[in-house]
C-alpha cells in the first residue's frame, strides 16, 4: 500500500510537472515558427514586381535599388576592337558592353544591337531564351505558359511580358521567402552533373541562386507538343554540365553532339560562344574550396540602425572592402586593392596576346579561303581556332574570373594562346603551298576598322534599333503598364544609356 | 486486498505514463541534440537566432562553431560540466521567460570564450600575453582583465545584439 501509493503520487506529480514543461515547449515552438516565418508576398504564383516585395522587405529593396547607380556604359568593342573580329558573324560583333547593375539588366538586353530591331512578335533575330536571365517576369511566364512554351518563338513575342529587371522573385519564393531555384534548367544540370538536389545546403543555395544566370549555357532545340496538339521546337536554355564543369569537359560535351553556336564569317570555323561561366570558374577557385558562397562577398551582412540584413546592392566587393574581404582577412583595404589589381594586370596582358593571335588566325584563315584553300587543308586549322577561341572566351567571359580563379584563368588563356599560335603556324604553311608568301594582316586597331572587317554595318543597325525604341518598345511598355505588370514609378530616375547614343 | 491491487495497477500505469511522457518530452525538447557540437542545437531556442545569424555571416563560420568558443576544450569532463551548467541556466531562463531582449554573456561564459580565443589564436596572442607581465604596475587591477572582444567588437556576433536585430534571416530556418 505505502510503496505503491508513493509511486502513484510521485508519477502523478511528475506527469503534472512534465505537462507544464511540454506546454511551455510547445508554446516556444509556436513562437519560433512565428519568428522564422516570413511574410507571404503572394500566396499563389510568382510576384514579379520588385516594388511589391518592398512592402515587406524595405531594406532589402532599398539596397537592391542602389544597383541603379551602376549605369556606366563601357563599350568593350571600343576598348578591345579585336573582339569584333573574334565574333564576326555573331551578335556580339555588333555591340558588347561591360556589365552594369542588376537594375539595368533588362534595359541592356533591350537596347543592345544583338537583339535587333523587331517590328512585331514574330520578327527579329533572337529567340525568347534571351530574356531568361533578365527578369523575374521570366519565372512568372514560365509558370503561366509552361517552360517549353516560354522557350518557343521570337524574343519579341514576350516584349510586353518581360518588364521588371532582375529582382526578388528570381531568387526567392513568393510565398515563403526562401531561396529557391526558379530556373528548371539549373536543376536538370545539377542532376546531370551528379548532384542530389535534396542535399543542397543553405550555404550552397546562396551561390546556386546566382548560378541560375551566371553560368555557361546554350540553346538546345527541344521538340514538344503544345496544348493545342501542334508539334513545336523550343530553344531551351541548357547547361552543358553532364561531362563536368570544366572548360575542356564542356568542349567535349559540345563536340560529342556536333554543336556550334555559329559559323565564323571570316574563317568559316564552327564556333562556340562561352556565355559567362561565372559559377563554374568560381568553383575552381580557393574561395569555393573554403566554403565561401557568392553572397558572402557580393551581399555582405549589413547593419542599419539596430537591424542586420544581407545587402542586396550586388556589386564588386572592392566597393565595400571593409564588410566583405575584411570580414575574414586581416590585411588592409589598400593591400587588397593592390592584390586584385596585380591579378587583373596579369590577366589583361595574357588576354591581349591571346585575343590578337586568335583574331590574326581568323583573318589569315579568311585569306587562305580566298586563295583557294580546300576543306581538307583547313580542317585542322578550324578545329584549333574553334577550340582556342572557346577556351579563351570561357576564361574571360564571366565577371572577375581573374579573381575568382586566377590560376585557372591564366591556365586557360595559356592553352588558348597555344592553340591560336598552332593555327597560325599551320596557316602559314597552307598559304605557302598556295603561293601566298607576303600576306599582311589588316589593321583592326579600332572598332570601326574591326567591324568593317567583320562585315558589321553599325550605322544601319543603330538606325533600325532607334526606330524600334521609338515604336515597338514604347508599345510594350504601355501594354505592360495597362496590364498591371509594370509600375512606371519604378523607372523614375532611370538613365537610358547605350554605346551608340551617348 | 482488492483495494491494494487497484492502487498497485493505478500506480504502475501512472509510472509507465510518466515514463512515456518523459520520452516524449526528451524528443520535443530535442534534449539529446545538446550532447552534440552541431550549432543548430543552439537555435532550438529561438532567442539565439541573432547570434546564429551573425555567426553565419562572420569569419568564424567555417572554422569554429558554438562549442569551439563557448565551452572548455581542454577536457571532456569540463566540457560536459559546463554544458550542464549552461543547459540548466538557459533552460530555466527560457522556460520562465527571465531572459532580456539583449542577452549578455555571463562572467563564467566570458572566461571560457577568452581562454578559447587565446588557445586558437595562440600565435597571434603570444606577444600580448608575454607583455602582460611587463604592464603590471602594482597599483590596481591587472591589465590582463580585458577581453579580446573589447577591441574586436564585431567578432563574431557584431555590436548590435538583440532578439529583433536579425529579421528576415533565412539561415535560421534550416531546422
Amino acid at each position: 500500500m505505502n510503496k505503491y501509493g508513493f509511486l502513484m503520487i510521485g508519477s502523478a506529480v511528475a506527469l503534472a510537472g512534465m505537462g507544464l514543461m511540454a506546454n511551455s515547449i510547445n508554446g516556444k515552438q509556436v513562437e519560433r515558427e512565428v519568428l522564422t516565418t516570413l511574410p507571404v508576398v503572394k500566396a499563389d504564383g510568382v510576384e514579379s514586381r520588385n516594388d511589391e516585395w518592398a512592402r515587406y522587405y524595405p531594406r532589402q529593396y532599398d539596397s537592391w535599388k542602389q544597383t541603379k547607380k551602376n549605369d556606366k556604359i563601357k563599350d568593350m568593342l571600343e576598348e578591345k576592337p579585336q573582339l569584333a573580329i573574334l565574333w564576326a558573324g555573331y551578335g556580339f560583333a555588333k555591340d558588347y558592353n561591360a556589365p552594369r547593375g542588376h537594375f539595368y539588366a533588362l534595359q541592356s538586353n533591350i537596347n543592345t544591337l544583338r537583339t535587333g530591331a523587331p517590328v512585331g512578335p514574330v520578327d527579329g533575330p533572337m529567340p525568347t531564351a534571351c530574356w531568361t536571365c533578365k527578369s523575374p517576369d521570366v519565372v512568372r511566364v514560365m509558370e503561366e505558359q509552361g517552360e517549353n512554351e516560354y522557350f518557343t518563338g521570337k524574343w519579341a513575342r514576350l516584349g510586353e511580358e518581360i518588364v521588371n529587371p532582375i529582382g526578388c522573385a528570381d531568387c526567392h519564393d513568393s510565398s515563403t521567402g526562401d531561396l529557391t531555384l526558379t530556373r528548371p534548367y539549373l536543376e536538370r544540370a545539377l542532376e546531370a552533373s551528379g548532384t542530389n538536389l535534396d542535399e543542397i545546403t543553405h550555404q550552397e543555395m546562396r551561390s546556386l541562386v546566382c548560378a541560375q544566370c551566371h553560368s555557361e549555357y546554350y540553346f538546345k532545340n527541344t521538340e514538344y507538343t503544345d496544348k493545342e496538339g501542334t508539334e513545336q521546337v523550343a530553344k531551351v536554355v541548357t547547361f552543358p554540365w553532364s561531362e563536368g564543369l570544366g572548360a575542356e569537359d564542356m568542349e567535349r560535351y559540345y563536340n560529342n553532339y556536333g554543336f556550334k553556336d555559329w559559323t565564323h564569317k571570316i574563317s568559316k570555323a564552327p564556333m562556340l560562344k562561352a556565355q559567362h561561366p561565372g559559377y563554374e570558374i568560381y568553383k575552381t577557385g580557393i574561395h569555393a574550396q573554403r566554403g565561401v558562397s557568392c553572397a558572402d562577398c557580393h551581399m555582405p551582412y549589413k547593419q542599419e540602425g539596430s537591424v542586420k540584413f544581407s545587402d542586396h546592392h550586388i556589386a564588386s566587393p572592392l566597393e565595400n572592402v571593409e564588410n566583405t574581404c575584411l570580414t575574414c582577412h586581416r590585411e588592409t583595404e589598400e593591400e587588397f586593392k593592390q592584390l586584385v589589381k596585380t591579378k587583373l594586370d596579369r590577366k589583361e596582358q595574357l588576354m591581349e596576346i591571346t585575343m590578337d593571335n586568335l583574331a590574326k588566325a581568323h583573318l589569315t584563315a579568311g585569306k587562305a579561303w580566298e586563295s583557294g584553300a580546300t576543306e581538307e587543308q583547313m580542317a585542322g586549322v578550324l578545329e584549333s581556332i574553334r577550340s582556342g577561341q572557346w577556351i579563351w572566351d570561357y576564361s574571360i567571359a564571366s565577371h572577375g574570373s581573374f579573381f575568382h580563379a586566377p590560376e585557372e584563368t591564366l591556365r586557360l588563356l595559356g592553352v588558348a594562346n597555344e592553340k591560336a599560335q598552332q593555327a597560325r603556324l599551320e596557316l602559314a604553311g597552307i598559304l605557302a603551298t598556295l603561293g601566298v608568301t607576303d600576306y599582311q594582316i589588316p589593321d583592326f586597331s579600332t572598332k570601326e576598322k574591326a567591324q568593317k572587317l567583320a562585315g558589321v554595318n553599325l550605322e544601319k543597325l543603330v538606325d533600325e534599333k532607334n526606330e524600334f525604341r521609338e515604336l515597338l518598345l514604347k508599345e510594350w511598355s504601355e501594354k505592360a503598364v495597362e496590364a498591371g505588370r509594370l509600375n512606371p514609378a519604378t523607372r523614375e530616375g532611370m538613365s537610358d544609356k547605350t554605346s551608340y547614343n551617348q | 486486498m482488492k483495494t491494494s491491487c487497484w492502487i498497485k495497477y493505478c500506480s504502475l500505469t501512472a509510472f509507465v505514463a510518466a515514463l512515456a511522457f518523459f520520452v516524449y518530452l526528451v524528443d520535443a525538447s530535442k534534449a539529446l541534440s545538446y550532447l552534440s557540437k552541431d550549432p543548430l542545437a543552439c537555435i532550438n531556442c529561438h532567442v539565439m537566432n541573432p547570434q546564429y545569424a551573425t555567426w553565419q555571416h562572420s569569419s568564424h563560420k567555417n572554422v569554429a562553431s558554438c562549442v569551439d568558443c563557448h565551452l572548455p576544450t581542454d577536457s571532456m569532463v569540463d566540457k560536459y560540466l559546463a554544458k550542464a551548467r549552461d543547459g540548466w541556466n538557459h533552460s530555466v531562463a527560457f522556460t520562465l521567460n527571465t531572459y532580456g531582449q539583449n542577452i549578455q554573456i555571463s562572467d563564467d561564459g566570458a572566461k571560457r570564450v577568452q581562454a578559447n580565443c587565446i588557445a586558437c589564436h595562440a600565435g597571434l596572442t603570444e606577444t600580448i600575453r608575454s607583455n602582460q607581465d611587463r604592464y603590471h604596475d602594482f597599483s590596481g587591477a591587472p591589465a590582463a582583465d580585458r577581453k579580446c572582444w573589447e577591441c574586436h567588437r564585431e567578432v563574431p556576433h557584431g555590436r548590435v545584439r538583440s532578439l529583433s536585430s536579425t529579421p528576415d534571416n533565412l539561415g535560421v530556418r534550416e531546422l
